[in-house]
Protein backbone atom coordinates (compact mmCIF):
# COMPACT_ATOMS: atom_id res chain seq x y z
CA UNK A 1 0.00 0.00 0.00
CA UNK A 2 2.84 2.33 0.92
CA UNK A 3 4.48 1.62 -2.41
CA UNK A 4 1.31 2.51 -4.17
CA UNK A 5 1.24 5.94 -2.50
CA UNK A 6 4.86 6.52 -3.40
CA UNK A 7 4.16 5.66 -7.05
CA UNK A 8 1.19 8.01 -7.07
CA UNK A 9 3.34 10.77 -5.61
CA UNK A 10 6.01 10.23 -8.28
CA UNK A 11 3.38 10.26 -11.05
CA UNK A 12 1.90 13.44 -9.61
CA UNK A 13 5.31 15.10 -9.55
CA UNK A 14 6.01 14.04 -13.13
CA UNK A 15 2.77 15.59 -14.27
CA UNK A 16 2.95 18.73 -12.11
CA UNK A 17 6.65 19.35 -12.76
CA UNK A 18 6.23 20.48 -16.39
CA UNK A 19 3.11 22.40 -15.43
CA UNK A 20 5.00 24.27 -12.76
CA UNK A 21 7.80 24.97 -15.21
CA UNK A 22 5.31 26.31 -17.76
CA UNK A 23 3.60 28.52 -15.22
CA UNK A 24 6.96 30.29 -14.64
CA UNK A 25 6.50 31.80 -18.12
CA UNK A 26 3.08 33.14 -17.34
CA UNK A 27 2.93 36.91 -17.00
CA UNK A 28 0.50 38.60 -14.69
CA UNK A 29 -0.46 42.12 -15.52
CA UNK A 30 -2.13 44.36 -13.05
CA UNK A 31 -3.25 47.74 -14.25
CA UNK A 32 -4.70 50.97 -13.02
CA UNK A 33 -4.55 54.61 -13.97
CA UNK A 34 -1.83 56.79 -12.46
CA UNK A 35 -1.24 60.50 -12.42
CA UNK A 36 1.91 61.20 -14.39
CA UNK A 37 3.49 64.57 -14.87
CA UNK A 38 4.77 65.58 -18.26
CA UNK A 39 7.33 68.33 -18.47
CA UNK A 40 8.03 70.26 -21.64
CA UNK A 41 11.14 72.41 -21.52
CA UNK A 42 12.05 75.04 -24.06
CA UNK A 43 14.70 77.71 -24.30
CA UNK A 44 13.29 81.22 -24.21
CA UNK A 45 13.91 81.30 -27.96
CA UNK A 46 11.27 78.57 -28.33
CA UNK A 47 13.71 75.79 -29.20
CA UNK A 48 13.10 72.54 -27.32
CA UNK A 49 15.53 71.83 -24.47
CA UNK A 50 16.30 68.44 -25.98
CA UNK A 51 18.71 66.02 -24.36
CA UNK A 52 18.63 67.85 -21.04
CA UNK A 53 19.33 65.73 -17.99
CA UNK A 54 16.41 65.57 -15.61
CA UNK A 55 16.65 64.93 -11.87
CA UNK A 56 13.46 64.49 -9.87
CA UNK A 57 13.50 65.09 -6.11
CA UNK A 58 10.74 63.78 -3.88
CA UNK A 59 9.27 66.02 -1.13
CA UNK A 60 10.54 63.80 1.70
CA UNK A 61 14.22 63.95 0.68
CA UNK A 62 15.26 66.99 -1.33
CA UNK A 63 18.91 65.93 -1.28
CA UNK A 64 18.52 62.56 -3.01
CA UNK A 65 17.54 62.00 -6.63
CA UNK A 66 14.27 60.08 -6.73
CA UNK A 67 14.27 59.56 -10.48
CA UNK A 68 16.50 60.63 -13.34
CA UNK A 69 16.31 60.66 -17.10
CA UNK A 70 16.66 62.75 -20.20
CA UNK A 71 14.31 64.97 -22.17
CA UNK A 72 13.40 63.66 -25.62
CA UNK A 73 13.95 65.58 -28.86
CA UNK A 74 10.88 67.72 -28.16
CA UNK A 75 12.17 68.61 -24.68
CA UNK A 76 9.58 66.37 -22.99
CA UNK A 77 10.01 64.21 -19.90
CA UNK A 78 7.38 62.22 -18.07
CA UNK A 79 7.48 60.81 -14.56
CA UNK A 80 4.95 59.36 -12.16
CA UNK A 81 5.25 60.76 -8.64
CA UNK A 82 4.55 58.42 -5.76
CA UNK A 83 1.00 59.32 -4.61
CA UNK A 84 2.03 58.41 -1.06
CA UNK A 85 4.39 61.40 -1.03
CA UNK A 86 2.28 64.53 -1.40
CA UNK A 87 4.07 67.85 -1.38
CA UNK A 88 6.36 69.80 -3.63
CA UNK A 89 8.31 67.73 -6.13
CA UNK A 90 11.36 69.46 -7.53
CA UNK A 91 12.31 68.71 -11.10
CA UNK A 92 15.69 70.00 -12.18
CA UNK A 93 16.81 70.16 -15.78
CA UNK A 94 20.33 70.93 -16.84
CA UNK A 95 22.54 70.82 -19.87
CA UNK A 96 25.86 72.61 -20.26
CA UNK A 97 25.22 75.23 -17.62
CA UNK A 98 21.71 75.94 -18.85
CA UNK A 99 18.88 74.76 -16.74
CA UNK A 100 15.86 75.43 -14.59
CA UNK A 101 14.00 74.00 -11.65
CA UNK A 102 10.24 73.43 -11.59
CA UNK A 103 8.48 73.09 -8.23
CA UNK A 104 5.41 70.93 -8.77
CA UNK A 105 2.88 70.60 -5.98
CA UNK A 106 1.42 67.12 -5.95
CA UNK A 107 -1.70 66.87 -3.79
CA UNK A 108 -4.56 64.96 -5.30
CA UNK A 109 -5.07 66.34 -8.77
CA UNK A 110 -2.06 67.93 -10.42
CA UNK A 111 -2.67 71.22 -12.13
CA UNK A 112 -0.74 72.32 -15.13
CA UNK A 113 1.61 75.22 -14.78
CA UNK A 114 4.56 77.04 -16.20
CA UNK A 115 7.66 78.59 -14.70
CA UNK A 116 7.97 81.46 -17.16
CA UNK A 117 6.09 84.65 -18.00
CA UNK A 118 3.91 85.44 -20.98
CA UNK A 119 5.33 87.47 -23.85
CA UNK A 120 3.26 90.51 -22.84
CA UNK A 121 4.55 90.38 -19.26
CA UNK A 122 8.11 90.12 -20.55
CA UNK A 123 7.70 93.10 -22.87
CA UNK A 124 6.13 95.22 -20.11
CA UNK A 125 8.81 94.34 -17.56
CA UNK A 126 11.54 94.93 -20.12
CA UNK A 127 10.11 98.34 -20.98
CA UNK A 128 9.94 99.29 -17.28
CA UNK A 129 13.57 98.33 -16.64
CA UNK A 130 14.80 100.08 -19.78
CA UNK A 131 12.86 103.21 -18.88
CA UNK A 132 14.37 103.09 -15.40
CA UNK A 133 17.86 102.99 -16.87
CA UNK A 134 17.11 105.73 -19.40
CA UNK A 135 15.62 107.84 -16.59
CA UNK A 136 18.76 107.36 -14.51
CA UNK A 137 20.86 108.50 -17.47
CA UNK A 138 18.65 111.56 -18.01
CA UNK A 139 18.70 112.44 -14.30
CA UNK A 140 22.47 112.39 -14.04
CA UNK A 141 23.03 114.22 -17.33
CA UNK A 142 20.72 117.16 -16.52
CA UNK A 143 22.24 120.60 -16.56
CA UNK A 144 23.16 122.10 -13.24
CA UNK A 145 20.87 125.00 -12.46
CA UNK B 1 26.83 82.27 -19.87
CA UNK B 2 24.12 83.15 -17.37
CA UNK B 3 24.39 80.20 -15.00
CA UNK B 4 20.99 79.60 -13.34
CA UNK B 5 20.24 78.57 -9.76
CA UNK B 6 20.86 75.00 -8.76
CA UNK B 7 23.67 74.21 -11.20
CA UNK B 8 26.68 75.12 -9.11
CA UNK B 9 27.58 73.91 -5.62
CA UNK B 10 27.00 76.36 -2.76
CA UNK B 11 30.72 76.90 -2.12
CA UNK B 12 31.21 78.18 -5.69
CA UNK B 13 28.23 80.54 -5.30
CA UNK B 14 29.71 81.95 -2.08
CA UNK B 15 33.10 82.32 -3.77
CA UNK B 16 31.43 84.18 -6.65
CA UNK B 17 29.87 86.64 -4.20
CA UNK B 18 33.23 87.21 -2.53
CA UNK B 19 35.01 88.03 -5.82
CA UNK B 20 32.08 90.18 -6.92
CA UNK B 21 32.17 92.06 -3.62
CA UNK B 22 35.89 92.70 -4.04
CA UNK B 23 35.56 93.84 -7.66
CA UNK B 24 32.57 96.10 -6.84
CA UNK B 25 34.44 97.65 -3.91
CA UNK B 26 37.48 98.28 -6.12
CA UNK B 27 35.38 99.80 -8.92
CA UNK B 28 33.32 102.04 -6.63
CA UNK B 29 36.44 103.27 -4.84
CA UNK B 30 38.03 104.13 -8.20
CA UNK B 31 34.87 105.94 -9.29
CA UNK B 32 34.63 107.82 -6.01
CA UNK B 33 38.22 109.01 -6.30
CA UNK B 34 37.73 110.27 -9.84
CA UNK B 35 37.31 113.99 -10.44
CA UNK B 36 33.57 113.91 -11.01
CA UNK B 37 32.05 110.56 -10.00
CA UNK B 38 28.63 111.43 -11.45
CA UNK B 39 29.99 112.15 -14.89
CA UNK B 40 30.10 108.56 -16.10
CA UNK B 41 26.71 107.52 -14.75
CA UNK B 42 24.53 108.46 -17.77
CA UNK B 43 26.79 106.51 -20.10
CA UNK B 44 26.98 103.56 -17.71
CA UNK B 45 23.20 103.57 -17.32
CA UNK B 46 22.55 103.55 -21.06
CA UNK B 47 25.11 100.83 -21.68
CA UNK B 48 23.49 98.75 -18.91
CA UNK B 49 20.28 99.03 -20.92
CA UNK B 50 22.18 97.92 -24.03
CA UNK B 51 23.65 94.99 -22.07
CA UNK B 52 20.13 93.97 -21.01
CA UNK B 53 18.71 94.19 -24.52
CA UNK B 54 21.70 92.34 -25.97
CA UNK B 55 20.88 89.26 -23.91
CA UNK B 56 17.55 89.00 -25.77
CA UNK B 57 19.29 88.90 -29.16
CA UNK B 58 19.88 85.25 -29.89
CA UNK B 59 22.27 84.16 -32.61
CA UNK B 60 21.83 80.60 -33.84
CA UNK B 61 25.11 78.67 -33.90
CA UNK B 62 24.05 75.12 -34.76
CA UNK B 63 23.44 72.93 -32.83
CA UNK B 64 22.90 75.54 -30.14
CA UNK B 65 22.39 79.28 -29.94
CA UNK B 66 24.19 82.05 -28.10
CA UNK B 67 23.23 85.58 -27.23
CA UNK B 68 25.27 88.76 -27.34
CA UNK B 69 27.24 89.49 -24.17
CA UNK B 70 28.68 92.96 -24.89
CA UNK B 71 30.88 92.73 -21.78
CA UNK B 72 33.97 93.63 -23.83
CA UNK B 73 32.20 96.69 -25.25
CA UNK B 74 31.10 97.78 -21.77
CA UNK B 75 34.64 97.38 -20.52
CA UNK B 76 36.12 99.41 -23.38
CA UNK B 77 33.60 102.24 -23.10
CA UNK B 78 32.96 102.37 -19.35
CA UNK B 79 36.26 101.47 -17.73
CA UNK B 80 35.80 101.27 -13.97
CA UNK B 81 32.03 101.75 -14.35
CA UNK B 82 31.82 98.47 -16.30
CA UNK B 83 31.70 96.09 -13.34
CA UNK B 84 28.86 97.82 -11.44
CA UNK B 85 26.98 98.24 -14.74
CA UNK B 86 27.22 94.51 -15.49
CA UNK B 87 26.25 93.64 -11.90
CA UNK B 88 23.10 95.77 -12.13
CA UNK B 89 22.25 94.37 -15.56
CA UNK B 90 22.64 90.79 -14.31
CA UNK B 91 20.53 91.57 -11.22
CA UNK B 92 17.60 92.69 -13.38
CA UNK B 93 18.03 89.73 -15.73
CA UNK B 94 17.95 87.32 -12.77
CA UNK B 95 15.08 88.93 -10.86
CA UNK B 96 12.77 89.81 -13.73
CA UNK B 97 13.55 87.48 -16.60
CA UNK B 98 14.83 84.32 -14.85
CA UNK B 99 17.98 84.67 -16.88
CA UNK B 100 20.66 83.56 -14.45
CA UNK B 101 19.76 83.43 -10.77
CA UNK B 102 20.19 85.20 -7.47
CA UNK B 103 22.37 82.51 -5.90
CA UNK B 104 24.63 82.59 -8.95
CA UNK B 105 24.59 86.40 -9.34
CA UNK B 106 28.07 86.66 -7.84
CA UNK B 107 29.46 83.93 -10.07
CA UNK B 108 27.90 85.40 -13.21
CA UNK B 109 29.08 88.92 -12.38
CA UNK B 110 32.59 87.58 -11.91
CA UNK B 111 32.46 85.55 -15.13
CA UNK B 112 31.37 88.57 -17.18
CA UNK B 113 32.57 91.55 -15.17
CA UNK B 114 36.20 90.63 -14.59
CA UNK B 115 36.77 90.01 -18.35
CA UNK B 116 35.15 93.43 -18.92
CA UNK B 117 37.74 95.02 -16.63
CA UNK B 118 40.49 93.20 -18.54
CA UNK B 119 38.96 94.35 -21.84
CA UNK B 120 39.25 97.91 -20.53
CA UNK B 121 42.97 97.40 -19.91
CA UNK B 122 43.34 95.90 -23.40
CA UNK B 123 41.56 98.86 -24.97
CA UNK B 124 43.62 101.34 -22.96
CA UNK B 125 46.79 99.72 -24.30
CA UNK B 126 46.04 101.38 -27.67
CA UNK B 127 47.56 104.57 -26.25
CA UNK B 128 50.99 102.98 -26.71
CA UNK B 129 50.41 103.08 -30.48
CA UNK B 130 48.53 106.35 -30.61
CA UNK B 131 44.93 106.65 -29.42
CA UNK B 132 43.93 109.03 -32.22
CA UNK B 133 44.75 106.70 -35.08
CA UNK B 134 41.63 105.12 -36.57
CA UNK B 135 43.37 101.89 -37.46
CA UNK B 136 44.81 101.44 -33.95
CA UNK B 137 41.46 102.22 -32.27
CA UNK B 138 39.68 99.75 -34.55
CA UNK B 139 42.15 96.94 -33.89
CA UNK B 140 42.15 97.46 -30.13
CA UNK B 141 38.36 97.71 -30.15
CA UNK B 142 38.28 94.29 -31.79
CA UNK B 143 40.72 92.89 -29.23
CA UNK B 144 38.72 94.32 -26.32
CA UNK B 145 35.37 92.99 -27.60
CA UNK B 146 36.79 89.57 -28.45
CA UNK B 147 38.75 89.19 -25.21
CA UNK B 148 35.64 90.02 -23.13
CA UNK B 149 33.72 87.12 -24.68
CA UNK B 150 36.69 84.76 -24.83
CA UNK B 151 37.64 85.19 -21.17
CA UNK B 152 34.02 84.91 -20.05
CA UNK B 153 33.59 81.70 -22.06
CA UNK B 154 36.80 80.23 -20.66
CA UNK B 155 35.81 81.12 -17.08
CA UNK B 156 32.32 79.61 -17.48
CA UNK B 157 33.77 76.50 -19.14
CA UNK B 158 36.30 75.98 -16.34
CA UNK B 159 33.63 76.43 -13.66
CA UNK B 160 31.05 74.15 -15.28
CA UNK B 161 33.40 71.35 -16.29
CA UNK B 162 34.89 71.04 -12.82
CA UNK B 163 31.57 71.06 -10.95
CA UNK B 164 29.56 68.41 -12.82
CA UNK B 165 27.71 66.46 -10.10
CA UNK B 166 28.42 62.73 -10.16
CA UNK B 167 24.73 61.77 -9.96
CA UNK B 168 24.05 62.71 -13.58
CA UNK B 169 25.47 61.44 -16.86
CA UNK B 170 28.90 63.07 -16.62
CA UNK B 171 30.10 62.19 -20.14
CA UNK B 172 26.99 63.58 -21.82
CA UNK B 173 27.13 66.75 -19.73
CA UNK B 174 30.82 67.23 -20.55
CA UNK B 175 30.11 66.90 -24.29
CA UNK B 176 27.27 69.39 -24.00
CA UNK B 177 29.46 71.92 -22.17
CA UNK B 178 32.18 71.64 -24.83
CA UNK B 179 29.62 72.07 -27.63
CA UNK B 180 28.17 75.21 -26.03
CA UNK B 181 31.61 76.67 -25.34
CA UNK B 182 32.70 76.17 -28.97
CA UNK B 183 29.64 78.15 -30.04
CA UNK B 184 31.20 81.19 -28.36
CA UNK B 185 34.05 81.29 -30.91
CA UNK B 186 31.89 82.85 -33.67
CA UNK B 187 30.33 85.14 -31.05
CA UNK B 188 33.79 86.26 -29.99
CA UNK B 189 34.64 87.30 -33.56
CA UNK B 190 31.25 88.95 -34.00
CA UNK B 191 31.53 91.00 -30.82
CA UNK B 192 35.10 91.91 -31.69
CA UNK B 193 33.93 93.33 -35.03
CA UNK B 194 30.94 95.02 -33.39
CA UNK B 195 33.05 96.67 -30.68
CA UNK B 196 35.59 97.73 -33.31
CA UNK B 197 32.81 99.40 -35.36
CA UNK B 198 31.35 101.16 -32.30
CA UNK B 199 34.67 102.61 -31.12
CA UNK B 200 35.66 103.63 -34.65
CA UNK B 201 32.33 105.40 -35.04
CA UNK B 202 32.72 107.14 -31.66
CA UNK B 203 36.26 108.20 -32.52
CA UNK B 204 34.85 109.92 -35.61
CA UNK B 205 31.79 111.63 -34.10
CA UNK B 206 32.47 112.00 -30.35
CA UNK B 207 36.09 111.18 -29.51
CA UNK B 208 35.79 112.57 -25.97
CA UNK B 209 33.67 109.51 -25.09
CA UNK B 210 36.73 107.33 -25.64
CA UNK B 211 39.02 109.01 -23.15
CA UNK B 212 38.74 105.85 -21.11
CA UNK B 213 38.28 107.19 -17.64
Amino acid sequence: MKRYYLLAAVICLLILGPVAAVSAHGVDISYGSVNSIEITAKYDTGEPFSGAQVSVYAPNNPAKIWAAGKCDAQGRFTFTPDPALPGVWDVQLREAGHGAVAHITVAGAVQSGTTGFTALQMVLMGACVLWGLAGTALYFSRRKS
Amino acid sequence: MHIPDGILPASVCVGGYITTGAATWYSLRKINRSENPREGIPRASLLTAAFLVASWVHIPVPPTSVHLLLNGLLGALLGVYAFPAILIGLFFQAVMFQHGGLTTLGVNATIMGVPAMIAYLVFRARKIFGADKRMVTGVFGFLAGASGVALAAIAAFALLITTIPSNIDVAAERTAIITVTLAYIPLMLLEGVFTSLVVSFLLKVKPELLEGR
